[in-house]
C-alpha cells in the first residue's frame, strides 16, 4: 500500500490531570473517507485541533504528505494542502458568499498580500469562485452576506471554502451538524464524489451519513481509539457496540 | 440620507472649495486652517487603515506622527547649520527627500513597534502601543542634540520643485494633493486582495489562518503602511508650523488622531477626513468661545461612542459599510 | 557611591509601591470587568486635588488623605454607574474612546475650577526631614512612610482578596464572570465596589505622590502609562503581577536614571547618551518581557 496522505502517531494531549487525547494513531489514505466517530467529550475536537495545527500535542507526531508537520502552525499546514472546515461555522460574517470563497482562493494562490489590483479583477478566479459556490449549491446566494445565510447554507459555504483551497486532504468537522434530512442527503452525495479529489478525514455525528460514506471508521472513546475498521467490521465489533453504538447502528 | 459616494465627493470638493474661497477673500488664516485639517486628515487616514480595516486599536500613532516631524526637523537643522548628519549626509529641505525619509523612518518605527505589540492582542495591544508612544516622547525630551524639550525651529519652510511653499495656497495645495494621493492609495488597498484579507482578519482570524494566510503578518503589514502614512502627515505638520517639539509625540496626539477617525466614522474611506475637518472647526469655534473647549469635545466623543457608533459619515449616509 | 546607590534603591522602591497603587486598581478593574480604563489617571488627579484643597482649608494632612480616598472613590462610583457600566459588554475600542473622553472632561473641568497653576501639598512636620538609617544613610522620612504605606496597602489588598467573602467573589469574578452571576452574587454592586476600590487607591497615590511633587492637571496620564507598562510586565489581571511589575519598573527607572548617565560620562565624556537610554529603559524592559513571555511574568498563557 502507498504511504498514507496523513498519518497520526501516538498523539497525546493533557489538560491538567485530564488526558483529552491518549496515544491516538490513525491514518488517511488516498481516495478514502475515514470517519471519526465517538460520543460527545470523546476528544474529537481536541484531536482535530491538533491535526489542523491550532493545538500543540504533548507527545506524538503528525505526518502529512510524507513530511513531519508536528511543529508547523495552522497557516503552514493549510499551505501544504490541509483543507479544514469548522464545527461551528467560522466564515467571515460581513462577507458575501463569493467574497468568502475569493478569500480562500487568494489564500491558496498566495496573492493575499498583494496591495494592488482589484480582489475580483481576474475573471478566471471569479469564475472559479462561482464554480465552487455552484458545486455547494450556493449559486443563487452569491451576494448574500454570510451572516444572513441559513445555517445549512453556511455549512455549505464552509465546504466551498475548503474546496477552493484545492487541498491534498480534507479535514471536515461535523459538516452535517444542524442540517435537515434533505440537506444531509445532498451533502452526503457531494462528499462521496469529493474523495477522488482528496481523501477526507470526517468527524461526524450523523450515523447514516457515516455508514453510507466511510471507507473506514475509527471510534474514539475517552480520548482513545477503541477500534478502526470498515463499516462492517465496526458494526460487528462487540466492544464498539457495548461502549458506544448501541442500537444506533443501521442494520 | 445621501449615498456615501456622493458624500465622499462632497467632502473632498468642500475642502477644496473652502480653500479657494479663502484665497479669493484673501483670508490666509483660513488657508492655513484648511492645510492643518488636510494634514490631520492624512494622519487619520493612516490610523484608519490599522484601526478600521485591521481592527488594531493603536493608541500610539503619535510615535509615527512625531517620527515624521523629527525627520523633517533633523534634516532641516543640518541644512540650516551646514553640518552633515552623522558627518556624512547633507541636511536638506527639499520636500520630496524629507518626505521619503519620513515615510521610511515611520515604516521602520511601525515595523519594530508592530512586531513587538502584535505578540499580544486586545487590551494588551492598546496598552503597549500607548507605552511605546510615550517612550518616543521621553526619547525626544531627553535628546538634547535635537532641542530636547524645546524642540527645533525650522527657519524656512521646506521647498517643493515648481512651487512656492511659503504661499499659503501653494502649501495647502500640496497638503491637499498628498491627502488625495493617500486616499487613492488606501482605496486601492481596500479593494485589493490584501484589503480583502485584512478586512477578513478583523472579523474572523481563525478563518483567515485556515486558508493559509498568516493573520499576524497581515496585521503587521497594515500597521507598517499605517505608520508610514501617519509619519508623512507628521512631516507636513512640521513644515506647516516650521517647528517640531516633543509635543508631537505626546499621547494626546494619539488620542486626537483617534478622534479624527471616530468622529468621522471608523473604516470609512472619508471618515478621518470628515473627522479632521470637524475637529479643526470645533477647535476654532469652541476654542474661541471657551478656554475649556476640550470638555465639550469630550462630551461629544462620549455621546458618539454611546449612541452613534457609525460617526458622522454613518449618520449622514445610508450605505452600510462593507466588510 | 554605595550610600548613594542604597538611597536610589529606596527611591526605586518608593516609586514602585506608588505605581503598584495605580496598577492594582487598573488590573483589578480589567480582570473583573474586562474594562480598560484610561481615566484611571484622572482619578489619581482627583485624589491629589481633593487632598490639596482640603489641606489648604483645614491644614490637616490626615484629613487631606481621607479626602483623596473619598473624592476619588466618589468620582469612580459616579462614572462607573453613569457611563462605564454600559461599556463592559462593548469592545475595547469603545472603552478606550469613552474613557479618553472622560480624561478630557476631568482634565479641563479641573483646570476650569482650579486654574492652570500647580498646587502644593506640604509634608506634615512630624514626617518631614531626614532620618538616619543603619549604616549612616540620611534618607527623607516621608519617602520611608510612602514605602511603608504602599506595602501596608498591598498587604491589606492581599488579605482582602484572599481572606474575605467580598475578596473571594472578586477573585471568582476575575476568573469567570458568568459563573459569579450564575451563583446569584449581585454582580453590578460587586462591579461598583471593585471600581470604587481601584479609584480610591489611585486617589491615595495621587495625594501621596502629589506631596512629593506638585498637584497639577495632566499629572495622572504619565503615571497611567507607566502603570500600563507595569501591567504588561506583570501580566494583566494579576494583582501579584502588578506588585512584581511595579517594583521592577520602579527600580529600573530610578537606577537607570542614576547609573546610565554616570556610565555614559565615563565612556563618552557626556551624560547625554545615558540620559536618553535611561528614559527608554522601562519600555525596553517591557519589550524584552514581550519577546520572552508575551503574557507577562505572572500572567496565564492565552
Amino acid at each position: 500500500m502507498a504511504d498514507p496522505v496523513l498519518s497520526v502517531t501516538g498523539l497525546t494531549k493533557r489538560f491538567g490531570a485530564i488526558e483529552a487525547c491518549s496515544d491516538v494513531s490513525l491514518d488517511l489514505h488516498a481516495g478514502e473517507i475515514h470517519a471519526l466517530i465517538g460520543p460527545n467529550g470523546a476528544g474529537k475536537s481536541t484531536l482535530i485541533a491538533q491535526i489542523a495545527g491550532g493545538l500543540r500535542p504533548d507527545a506524538g507526531s503528525i505526518r502529512f504528505l510524507g513530511r513531519d508537520v508536528t511543529a508547523l502552525d495552522t497557516v503552514a499546514r493549510a499551505r501544504l494542502g490541509l483543507g479544514r472546515s469548522f464545527q461551528v461555522s467560522a466564515v467571515v460574517p460581513d462577507y458575501s458568499v463569493v467574497e468568502n470563497v475569493m478569500l480562500a482562493l487568494h489564500g491558496r494562490d498566495r496573492t493575499a498580500f498583494r496591495p494592488f489590483g482589484h480582489a475580483f479583477g481576474k475573471r478566471a478566479l471569479t469564475e472559479e469562485a462561482r464554480a465552487h459556490a455552484a458545486r455547494t449549491h450556493l449559486s443563487d446566494r452569491l451576494n448574500v452576506p454570510a451572516r444572513s445565510l441559513a445555517h445549512g447554507e453556511r455549512r455549505r459555504l464552509e465546504l466551498a471554502m475548503a474546496l477552493a483551497l484545492r487541498p491534498r486532504a480534507f479535514l471536515l468537522d461535523e459538516p452535517m451538524a444542524g442540517l435537515g434530512q434533505e440537506g444531509a442527503a445532498e451533502l452526503t452525495a457531494l462528499l462521496s464524489d469529493l474523495r477522488d479529489e482528496a481523501p477526507i478525514l470526517l468527524v461526524e455525528h450523523d450515523m447514516d451519513a457515516v455508514f453510507a460514506l466511510a471507507d473506514r471508521i475509527s471510534v474514539l472513546v475517552y480520548g482513545r481509539i477503541l477500534a478502526t475498521g470498515t463499516p462492517d467490521e465496526i458494526r460487528a465489533d462487540p466492544q464498539v457496540r457495548a461502549a458506544y453504538l448501541g442500537d444506533e447502528v443501521p442494520a | 440620507m445621501i449615498p456615501e459616494r456622493v458624500f465622499n465627493w462632497a467632502v473632498w470638493g468642500g475642502l477644496l472649495a473652502f480653500a479657494l474661497l479663502a484665497e479669493a477673500l484673501g483670508e490666509t488664516y483660513w488657508l492655513t486652517l484648511a492645510a492643518r485639517a488636510a494634514i490631520f486628515a492624512i494622519a487619520g487616514v493612516g490610523l484608519n487603515l490599522a484601526l478600521g480595516n485591521g481592527g488594531l486599536i493603536s493608541f500610539g500613532h503619535a510615535a509615527f506622527f512625531g517620527v515624521g516631524g523629527y525627520a523633517v526637523g533633523i534634516l532641516a537643522t543640518h541644512a540650516q547649520t551646514y553640518t552633515p548628519l552623522f558627518g556624512l549626509i547633507e541636511g536638506t529641505q527639499s520636500m520630496p527627500v524629507t518626505w521619503s525619509v519620513a515615510i521610511v523612518a515611520g515604516a521602520l518605527a511601525a515595523l519594530v513597534i508592530g512586531a513587538l505589540s502584535l505578540r499580544t492582542s486586545g487590551a494588551y495591544f492598546i496598552m503597549i502601543t500607548l507605552a511605546f508612544g510615550q517612550m518616543f516622547y521621553y526619547f525626544a525630551v531627553t535628546w538634547s542634540a535635537y532641542g530636547g524639550e524645546d524642540g527645533m525651529s525650522i527657519y524656512v519652510r521646506g521647498g517643493f520643485p515648481g512651487l512656492n511653499t511659503l504661499d499659503p495656497l501653494h502649501f495647502f495645495g500640496l497638503s491637499f494633493a498628498v491627502l488625495t494621493l493617500v486616499l487613492l492609495l488606501v482605496r486601492m488597498i481596500d479593494r485589493s486582495p490584501f484589503g480583502l484579507a485584512l478586512n477578513a482578519v478583523r472579523q474572523s482570524p481563525a478563518r483567515v489562518e485556515t486558508v493559509g494566510i498568516s493573520p499576524r503578518r497581515l496585521r503587521l503589514a497594515a500597521f507598517v503602511v499605517s505608520g508610514a502614512i501617519t509619519a508623512l502627515a507628521g512631516a507636513l505638520f512640521a513644515d506647516l508650523n516650521r517647528y517640531v517639539s516633543p509635543a508631537m509625540f505626546s499621547w494626546t496626539i494619539s488620542g486626537e488622531i483617534m478622534i479624527f477617525v471616530i468622529l468621522g466614522g471608523v473604516a470609512r474611506l472619508m471618515g478621518p477626513v470628515v473627522g479632521a475637518l470637524v475637529f479643526v472647526a470645533l477647535e476654532e469655534l469652541l476654542g474661541g468661545l471657551s478656554d475649556y473647549w476640550h470638555i465639550w469635545l469630550g462630551v461629544l466623543l462620549l455621546l458618539i461612542v454611546l449612541f452613534a457608533r457609525g460617526g458622522i459619515t454613518g449618520a449622514l449616509t445610508r450605505e452600510a459599510r462593507r466588510g | 557611591m554605595t550610600l548613594l546607590l542604597i538611597e536610589q534603591l529606596l527611591n526605586g522602591l518608593q516609586l514602585g509601591v506608588m505605581l503598584f497603587l495605580m496598577a492594582a486598581g487598573l488590573t483589578l478593574v480589567f480582570g473583573v470587568m474586562g474594562l480598560i480604563n484610561l481615566a484611571h489617571g484622572s482619578l489619581y488627579m482627583v485624589g491629589a486635588f481633593a487632598a490639596a484643597w482640603v489641606a489648604a482649608q483645614t491644614g490637616s494632612y490626615l484629613l487631606a488623605l481621607v479626602a483623596s480616598l473619598a473624592a476619588a472613590a466618589a468620582a469612580g462610583v459616579l462614572i462607573e454607574t453613569l457611563i462605564l457600566r454600559r461599556l463592559y459588554a462593548r469592545d475595547h475600542l469603545d472603552q478606550v474612546l469613552a474613557t479618553f473622553a472622560l480624561i478630557l472632561i476631568f482634565s479641563e473641568g479641573t483646570r476650569a475650577v482650579f486654574g492652570s497653576f500647580p498646587l502644593y501639598l506640604t509634608i506634615p512636620p512630624p514626617l518631614s526631614g531626614p532620618v538616619t538609617l543603619p549604616g549612616g544613610i540620611e534618607y527623607p522620612l516621608f519617602r520611608l512612610v510612602l514605602i511603608g504605606a504602599g506595602l501596608a496597602v498591598a498587604l491589606g489588598l492581599w488579605l482582602l482578596i484572599t481572606r474575605t467573602r467580598v475578596g473571594i467573589r472578586i477573585q471568582a469574578g476575575a476568573a469567570d464572570r458568568e459563573m459569579v452571576s450564575a451563583l446569584g452574587v449581585d454582580i453590578s454592586r460587586l462591579y461598583t465596589l471593585v471600581f470604587a476600590l481601584g479609584a480610591a487607591l489611585a486617589g491615595l497615590s495621587g495625594a501621596l505622590v502629589g506631596t512629593l511633587q506638585s498637584v497639577e492637571v495632566g499629572m495622572g496620564e504619565p503615571v497611567l502609562i507607566t502603570a500600563f507598562v507595569v501591567i504588561v510586565i506583570g501580566g494583566i489581571g494579576s494583582v501579584q503581577g502588578a506588585l512584581v511589575g511595579a517594583i521592577l519598573v520602579g527600580l529600573t527607572q530610578t537606577l537607570g536614571a542614576f547609573l546610565l548617565p554616570l556610565a555614559s560620562t565615563r565612556l563618552t565624556g557626556a551624560p547625554d547618551a545615558g540620559q536618553v537610554l535611561a528614559s527608554m529603559l522601562i519600555y525596553i524592559l517591557m519589550a524584552l518581557v514581550l519577546i520572552v513571555r508575551p503574557q507577562g511574568l505572572m500572567g496565564r498563557p492565552a
